[in-house]
């Protein structure tokens, strides 16, 4: 058995922090090995724990200074490190890179036939990419089932037992080998290298691998070989009038405050947009090649469609008209048909059932098959996927399969056209997804130009379309021929909790502690819930990074950087300071309300209301208040 | 102890500062003229050489000269040449630049420098020359063989919980035996107070004592400050005879400025703020006017030992040495301890491969280490000032003519005051009869975030980090005593002194004062240590890697 761990190195996260004014340097930046690798890592030295035979291999891409990382996996206990390492890899997308390393590990010999037990542990996403695609596309590279998302894996006997964060909750799965996993920054700490390990690692096999010595040819990677570019970096900015404040922890002036309503900017005259004048003689190119339509993925969990789902139909008819196309919303599951008509009320033209009771749950091989049938049958040009924990590894799998980059969680998608001055080209119409990258501060354009273009959306970015129960649709049935493989992995138990992302999606009051609450273990936060909750508002508790480090709350509940989006009608900070990503993960919401005992805390800058008072004197007063009809201002039907 | 995971080394030296570096070089240089291999190895806890290291820094750059070759002189990344050096005495209201320098406070010939980037730069050269280096690990005790002597030291123990529980990802740290351990731990060594209680070092010596600077370095608009321009103050916001200190603003290249208050621990106010006085000090308009329309990029704090000659332990034993900052090897009239803390690592670096050779390195032999201090320019410097920092308690204008006296006398000087340990120092809230320090500031101790800062802000600056999975790395020797005297009586005075905000009084709605601890704010400067009233407070290294990630300092 070789348990392989894919890794890579980034930046300092401090280091991503510096200078807004621009892109940040990494020639200059101090690296380290991506946190949520960290964990890939550890998770295989633990399963080397239970597998003393089994062998350690590091894998990494980039240049010639991830040495250093990979050295430091060494260090912690890896046998052998291996890098592609090659200036022709510049500017490969995520399918690029994952078709490459999945090249150097069939070069070292696994998979295509070959017998040896090996299984992929990696991370879940990276600090500086945040897309979470390379471990899907190089699973279905190496044509091997997957998990993601995971927390915990045993592998026992040649049997992975893993637990999968899902919405809400988790499930447990069973895979066999090989397979590749890919981890959350929640499960085992990376161990700290010893000073003998780091010693050892100085010595130890070191082999770099240029592209030429995997047989990978230059067309594959690269610009060349990536589906996707990135055509456009602008920063973000938020606007939100200055806060009311009421200090001295003033509840009762508090209370009045958000009565007499937000403060408000001065609307800015709208700038005219600059018609941008279109080069001449360039020839225009439509790279569609016939297909048409916005293909949409309807999630199902629990026996409903997810809340990410109905959102994505807000672009997906933006898009269709545009492109004066149909949207066509794929919907797979046991006895789901009778959710068509949901679908249909919000924007889809035809809804695709997919009927079969061993797809009750989700599972991505089946899913990404059946996809990839439905893809290559109808063609459509654009296929939106919600940035679910399932979206997000089903996008790309599916990415592979079709040869398209995917675009990850995405806050708005519009029609647009390329103009390629080197190529006096104008490619129209196609796909911009912007996506926010680099901690949040800068917002990027990402195009592709094969169809499908594919892309995820973040969850709470578009807003559910109203139902209009009169509109009219197709229904239609596709039967997919499914091979007994793609059943390989087993769901053995799902267990969705009170709460969670589901909850977070629809709430309309969130209250978030942060590191100011730490002492009671956010007791008090919960309880302001609850007793809105008992006021018949729909209220949940989230937290900020810092609790989830701590064990105070599960990961679910994590908003920001690389937990989520939210934007509820009222969200309230508690002993939050507002960190940069905490506020891009909030901004969204309509009002926001910050208690914090500092009146100098960044998070009054962005909010509607504050209240400066300490929280233990603060929230007591509050829950009473809500117990006696107290919302927030909130309308309660 | 994992009895697998044991190396051996001739020599370890713990902390890759100048001193630690210097004598590294020193060993190598020695260790090839006669021909010998011996296995050195240096370990640093900053998560690369550099990452702790601070200073002003205005380096006096003779002593590199003695060290390295003139090649490897010439690649010692100074910053600037000191243009122009002058000496200003602030008031509230304006400022009086002194016409002439006070003794010792010239700069002529001198640097303004990262000393950070001066030990990347010295790393690599010991490197070279085959010491081993390595950076990220936490050295946390000493190991001590059958007679009680040093025998090597103990890294620390890694994937353990708050209360010391092994997690899943535990690691045992490394033990490193060696012939010679040498301490360059910087100020304040939590190793080296171990070893100076253990073997009673500084018996018969002053009490250390300890000045706190807090240090920003900011980015300014082209045209600002000539990069070489010196600039001290005095004066505003410290008080002649409650705070001994000052402040320093050195222009470096790219239009940079590295600027910082340097404060004596000695002071009585318990709530006394050094970080916040550093603040107000940059609203100043003589200091102002250096910053207008810049920004910050970085922060940071550390104290400077000042005792001076009269306070150094013994800094020797069986198989051990201390140098540097340790030792406590700077001047405090020159504020300066980076020449020291080299010559100090140079003869002990030179005690060191003459006691290997020998293959004897007891106390005897490596009392040679005194030996070449006493002959070396740290004795013609420190000795004739080693009253100086005694007779500033009473103030700078009667410890000016104190130290006039001195000056003529080569150092001697009748009725020297006792000098006490800083943590003796301050007064209980009741006791304090001055004004205490935010009646002092008062409508001044509110900070923009742009040009001045809260604690917290700035320790975003330092970009200090640490895993929040350890043991509690600031240790409260008795909670029952910290309650009564720290707290209630004394009103959290870690409060005010921490620069980091590591120390939160809490007060609950009964009124129930209680200390809240941000440990993963710390910046090791190590001032808790020093000034926790009645020593409430101890220091020890947190996991190798942790702490401040400086980059300019």
């Amino acid at each position: 058995m070789t348990i392989i761990s894919l890794m890579k190195q980034v930046p300092l996260p401090s280091e991503m922090r510096m200078g807004d004014d621009g892109l940040m340097d990494r020639t200059k930046a101090k690296s380290i090995i991506n946190v949520d690798c960290s964990y890939a890592l550890e998770a295989g030295l633990q399963m080397k724990r239970e597998n003393p035979e089994a062998r350690l291999i590091v894998c990494s891409m980039g240049p010639p200074s991830f040495e250093e990382s990979l050295r430091n996996a060494l260090a912690m206990g890896y046998d052998d490190a291996y890098l592609l390492s090659d200036r022709k890899l510049g500017g490969s997308d995520t399918y690029a890179t994952g078709l490459a390393i999945s090249t150097m590990l069939k070069h070292l010999g696994f998979g295509a036939g070959k017998d040896e037990e090996y299984i992929i542990v990696a991370g879940r996403q990276t600090s500086d990419g945040d897309t979470a695609h390379v471990p899907s596309q190089v699973a279905e590279n190496m044509g091997i089932p997957q998990a993601t998302f995971i927390e915990t894996a045993t592998l026992t006997e040649g049997k992975v037992e893993a637990k999968r964060i899902i919405e809400g909750g988790y499930q447990m799965m069973r895979l066999p080998t090989p397979c590749a996993l890919s981890f959350t920054p929640t499960g085992i700490p990376p161990r700290r290298a010893s000073l003998s390990g780091t010693i050892k690692a100085k010595a130890s096999r070191f082999t770099t691998f240029s592209i030429e010595d995997i047989n990978l040819s230059d067309e594959k990677i690269g610009l060349s070989g990536s589906p996707t570019i990135v055509a456009k970096v602008t920063n973000i900015k938020s606007e939100r009038a200055p806060a009311k404040m009421t200090e001295h922890g003033d509840v009762e002036a508090f209370i009045q405050s958000i009565a007499s309503g937000k403060n408000t900017i001065e609307a800015k005259e709208a700038k005219v947009k600059k018609a941008k004048k279109r080069p001449e003689g360039f020839e225009e190119v439509d790279f569609r090649g016939g297909a048409s339509g916005v293909l949409t993925w309807a999630e199902v969990a629990n026996g409903k469609i997810t809340q990410p789902s109905f959102e994505l139909l807000t672009p997906a008819v933006s898009l269709a008209k545009s492109l004066d196309a149909k949207v066509i919303t794929l919907l797979i599951g046991h006895e789901v048909e009778g959710l068509a008509s949901a679908l249909i009320a919000r924007g889809s033209d035809e809804v695709i059932v997919v009927e079969d009771a061993r797809l009750q749950e989700y599972l991505i091989l089946p899913f990404a098959e059946i996809f990839a049938e439905v893809i290559a049958e109808r063609k459509p040009e654009i296929a939106l996927f919600g940035a679910s924990t399932a979206g997000r590894e089903l996008a790309p799998r599916v990415g592979v399969k079709t040869s398209s980059g995917v675009t990850a969680d995405c806050t708005a998608l519009e029609i647009g056209e390329y103009i390629s001055r080197k190529e006096k080209r104008i490619y129209a119409p196609i796909l911009e997804s912007r996506r926010p990258t680099y901690g949040e501060s800068k917002l990027a354009t990402i195009l592709g130009f094969v169809c499908p273009q594919i892309s995820t959306a973040r969850a709470g970015t578009f807003e559910v379309p109203s139902a209009d129960e009169s509109r009219q649709g197709v229904v239609s049935h596709f039967t997919p021929t499914l091979e007994e493989k793609v059943f390989a992995s087993e769901i053995i138990k799902t267990v969705r909790g009170e709460g969670g992302l589901a909850s977070l999606d629809s709430a309309d009051i969130i209250i978030a502690g942060g590191r100011g609450t730490t002492a009671d273990g956010m007791e008090m936060i919960k309880q302001l819930a609850e007793s809105l909750k008992a006021q018949g508002v729909k209220a949940e508790w989230a937290c900020s990074r810092v609790m989830v480090d701590e064990g105070v709350a599960e990961y679910a509940r994590q908003i920001g950087q690389t937990g989520k989006t939210v934007r509820p009608k009222i969200y309230i900070a508690v002993g939050l300071s507002g960190a940069v990503q905490h506020i891009a993960g909030i901004k969204e919401s309509e009002t926001i309300i910050a208690i914090n005992h500092n009146a100098n805390e960044t998070i009054f800058a962005n909010a509607d209301f504050g209240l400066v008072g300490e929280y233990e004197d603060v929230l007591p007063e509050l829950i009473e208040k809500v117990k006696s009809g107290f919302t927030f201002g909130l309308e309660v039907k | 102890m994992d009895k697998t995971d044991i190396i051996q080394r001739d020599v370890v030296i713990v902390g890759a500062g100048p001193a630690g570096l210097a004598t590294a070089i020193e060993m190598a240089n020695r260790l090839k003229q006669a021909g010998e291999e011996k296995r050195i190895m240096v370990i640093e806890k900053g998560r690369e050489v550099g990452s702790h290291i601070l200073s002003g820094a205005v380096i006096r750059p003779k002593v590199f000269e003695s060290l390295l070759s003139a090649e490897e002189y010439a690649g010692v990344p100074f910053d600037s040449k000191v243009t122009t050096d002058s000496v200003a005495k602030l008031s509230e209201e304006g400022e009086m630049v002194l016409p002439f320098h006070p003794p010792y406070m010239g700069n002529e010939g001198n640097y303004t420098a990262s000393l950070g980037a001066i030990c990347q730069y010295l790393a690599q050269i010991a490197k070279q020359k085959g010491v081993e280096v390595y950076s990220g690990f936490a050295v946390d005790e000493m190991l001590y063989n059958e007679a009680g002597c040093v025998s090597g030291v103990k890294l620390k123990d890694t994937g353990v919980d708050h209360e010391g529980v092994k997690q899943k990802n535990y690691q045992a740290g490394t033990t490193v035996e060696a012939k010679l351990v040498i301490l360059a731990e910087g100020t304040r060594g939590s190793l080296t107070k171990k070893v100076v209680n253990r073997f009673n070092l500084d018996i018969g010596k002053n009490p250390q004592i300890y000045s706190l600077g807090v240090k920003e370095i900011w980015k300014v608009p082209e045209g600002t400050i000539e990069a070489g321009a010196v600039y001290h103050t005095f004066g505003y916001p410290l008080q002649d005879k409650s705070e001994f200190g000052g402040g320093f603003i050195y222009g470096l290249s790219e239009s940079r400025v590295a600027l910082g208050l340097v404060v004596g621990l000695d002071y009585k106010d318990p709530s006394f703020d050094v970080h916040a006085a550093m603040q107000i000090w940059k609203t100043h308009p003589y200091v102002a006017k250096f910053l207008e329309g810049g920004s910050i990029l970085e922060f940071g704090a550390k104290t400077l030992p000042e005792g001076g000659w009269n306070a150094l332990p013994r800094y020797y034993d069986e198989n051990l040495m201390i140098v540097g900052d340790s030792a406590g090897f700077l001047t405090t009239a020159r504020l300066k301890g980076v020449h020291l803390a080299v010559r100090s690592g140079i003869c002990a670096g030179e005690t060191a491969v003459e006691a290997l050779l020998a293959e004897d390195t007891s106390k005897q032999m490596l009392a040679g280490y005194e030996t070449r201090v006493n002959a070396s320019s740290i004795y013609t410097e420190l000795y004739p000032v080693r009253n100086m920092r005694a007779v500033m308690q009473e103030g700078m204008i009667v410890g000016g003519l104190k130290m006039g006296v001195q000056l003529v006398t080569g150092g001697a000087c009748l009725l020297v005051p006792p000098v006490h340990a800083d943590c003796d120092e301050t007064q209980t809230t009741e006791a304090y009869q001055g004004v205490p320090f935010a009646e002092r500031f008062k409508g001044k101790l509110h900070f923009d975030k742009k040009r001045t800062f809260d604690k917290v802000t700035s320790v975003f600056y330092s970009k200090a980090m640490h895993d929040e999975v350890q043991p509690v790395h600031l240790r409260i020797n008795n909670k029952a005593q910290f309650q009564k005297e720290n707290i209630e009586a004394y009103g959290l005075s870690e409060a005010s002194f921490c620069p980091a905000e590591v120390y939160e009084l809490h007060e609950d709605k009964e009124g129930v004062k209680s200390l809240r601890l941000h440990a993963e704010n710390c910046v090791h400067c190590k001032s808790c240590d020093i000034k926790s009233p009645l020593g409430g407070i101890t220091w020890s290294v947190p996991y190798g890697g942790d702490g401040p990630e400086y980059r300019y300092m």
